[in-house]
């Protein structure tokens, strides 16, 4: 009788294994076990990355999350921690060349779901100096294809209607008023200020920095906007 | 308010969870779906623990792991603790890491002496840092292992003696291991220590798509079979004066509230005592 570590050894070897090469634990019994632990991370990646699950279908999407997980298994038992590089993941396939926005669309998931699980504003980050911060639930990107649009199609269908983006750079920002998550395209010049408001900064740096990469920009508007939506908060 | 039986909590009920006036009722979730920052999730059971009794439910402390307990998860678990409360706190007899990956699922292991010495210093790791007891469940067996050195009910009963942590028992995964395995599940009730037994839980099983009857898996699908209300008023009988709060556990599937609140109703009334008719009628 081997002792409990070399049996756990062999058994989570077993349950990551080729099935045709899983021995000693070949039986359909274990199959049980093996397909519980697949099928807990696979479900547990979809529910993360819902668009990029509509977007390639059921199937293709378990297909994908296995061969993810026999690469980067779980390492918590707590899902939503797990999947975080699903994005990266997703654009070093070469089948995703075919879907050049699908990794941008899951780190657009991403952000969704990082801005529903994030400490509210009173918990947040803190600095004395600061007067403009970023809320901690806020999240924000800048992407190369029109993922945003894509996402919203797909997440908020109301607006679905015949999805035929223009191919251009859109931004994204995600953030929580009260209890609900939400989600708008900003520009390049709102995603500039909040790329100046991510380190703790007082709100003329902020001011300056947008105002120099974008002369045209009415900061003023571009601050009330970002206050009112919950993405900034001025002390 | 005492808890007698309670449901595990789905936040698509919430709203009738919360208007739901049944005496007794409480409700439980799985730890590892709140150890989060922040959000609407927390803000939900902060809401729902401030009008019911709450039960924090474990599934990943892997507690009959080789390795010690992992830390940085005890610490997240005594977080929600410390914050909501909650009125029982239980993980499983099984475990579900191994290096540095984590299996979403409860495995098994030969219940040997060595088992039995590591098993009880995890509990030990675990209540000392929680600052509390801690229930142990049975687990669902679905595979006959070599080498054990004890039957289950004997190790959990051990497990109470070494530790002081108390025991889930869970009368659906008694069954469904009795069929799986081939051992008698009232023989099993019977072996259990006396008093110690904490919560119960009540859930349902599916069949094997390929072996059928002769493979029950632990699905929390369906609803409770006739066999494992059996066992229950079995158990409480063995329980006595001293029954334990009940669980009806269902985690996919999810039927509409009020059919979940209908078994639990059938739990509450075998715990108040009117069990025969029950069962009959």
């Amino acid at each position: 009788m081997p002792d409990l570590a070399s049996f756990q050894r062999d058994f989570a070897a077993a349950l990551m294994a080729d099935e045709r090469s899983a021995r000693p634990f070949r039986s359909p019994a274990f199959a049980v076990y093996r397909n519980t632990s697949a099928r807990g991370a696979v479900e547990g990646l979809r529910a993360a990355y819902p668009t990029v699950d509509m977007l390639v279908g059921d199937e293709m999407f378990t297909q994908v999350a296995l061969d993810y997980r026999g690469e980067r298994p779980p390492a918590s038992p707590v899902l939503s921690d797990y999947g975080a590089d699903f994005p990266s993941y997703l654009a070093q396939q070469p089948w995703t060349c075919e879907l050049p926005y699908l990794a941008d669309v899951a780190k657009l998931d991403r952000m969704w779901l990082e801005t529903f699980l994030a400490a509210g504003a009173e918990n947040g980050r803190n600095a004395p100096q600061s007067r403009i911060m970023l809320h901690p639930a806020a999240r924000f990107g800048w992407f190369m294809t029109p993922a945003m649009t894509i996402w919203q199609a797909h997440r908020e269908p109301q607006q679905l209607v015949e999805l035929e983006p223009d191919w251009r750079e859109e931004g994204a920002l995600f953030t929580r008023m009260g209890n609900v998550v939400r989600t708008k395209p900003i520009d390049a010049a709102c995603h500039r200020l909040l790329l100046a408001c991510s380190d703790p900064a007082t709100l003329s740096e902020c001011v300056t920095a947008v105002a120099e990469a974008h002369p045209n920009a009415n900061v003023p508007e571009l601050l009330r906007s970002c206050v009112a939506s919950g993405a900034l908060i001025i002390q | 308010m005492t808890p007698t039986a309670g449901l595990s909590f789905k936040p698509i009920h919430f709203e009738q969870a919360m208007a739901c006036p049944a005496e007794g009722l409480w409700f439980e979730v799985h730890a590892e779906n709140y150890m989060v920052d922040g959000g609407p999730r927390l803000a939900m059971l902060d809401t729902l623990r401030g009008a019911f009794p709450v039960s924090i439910h474990g599934v990943g402390l892997s507690l009959a792991g080789a390795e010690e307990p992992d830390r940085r998860h005890l610490d997240r678990l005594k977080q929600l603790v410390d914050r909501f409360e909650p009125f029982m706190v239980s993980e499983h007899l099984a475990w579900s890491k191994h290096g540095e990956t984590s299996f979403p699922d409860l495995l098994p292991f030969p219940r040997t002496n060595e088992a039995l010495e590591i098993i009880a210093r995890n509990i030990d790791i675990a209540q000392e840092a929680l600052g509390r007891q801690i229930l142990i469940e049975n687990p669902s067996l679905y595979m006959q292992l070599q080498g054990h050195e004890w039957p289950e009910s004997l190790f959990l009963g051990e497990l109470v003696k070494r530790t002081g942590c108390g025991l889930l028992i869970d009368v659906n995964n008694v069954f469904v291991s009795a069929t799986n395995l081939g051992f008698n599940p009232i023989s099993y009730l019977d072996a259990l220590p006396r008093g110690v037994i904490g919560e119960i839980h009540l859930a349902g099983h599916t069949t094997d798509p390929l072996l059928g009857q002769s493979l029950l898996i632990d699905s929390h699908d369906a609803p409770i079979a006739d066999e494992v209300w059996e066992l229950y008023d079995w158990l409480l009988a063995l329980c006595g004066e001293h029954r334990p709060p009940a669980l009806i556990e269902r985690d996919d599937n999810i039927p509409e509230f009020a059919e979940l609140l209908e078994e639990r109703e059938r739990a509450a009334s075998m715990m108040a005592g009117c069990r025969r008719e029950l069962i009959h009628a």
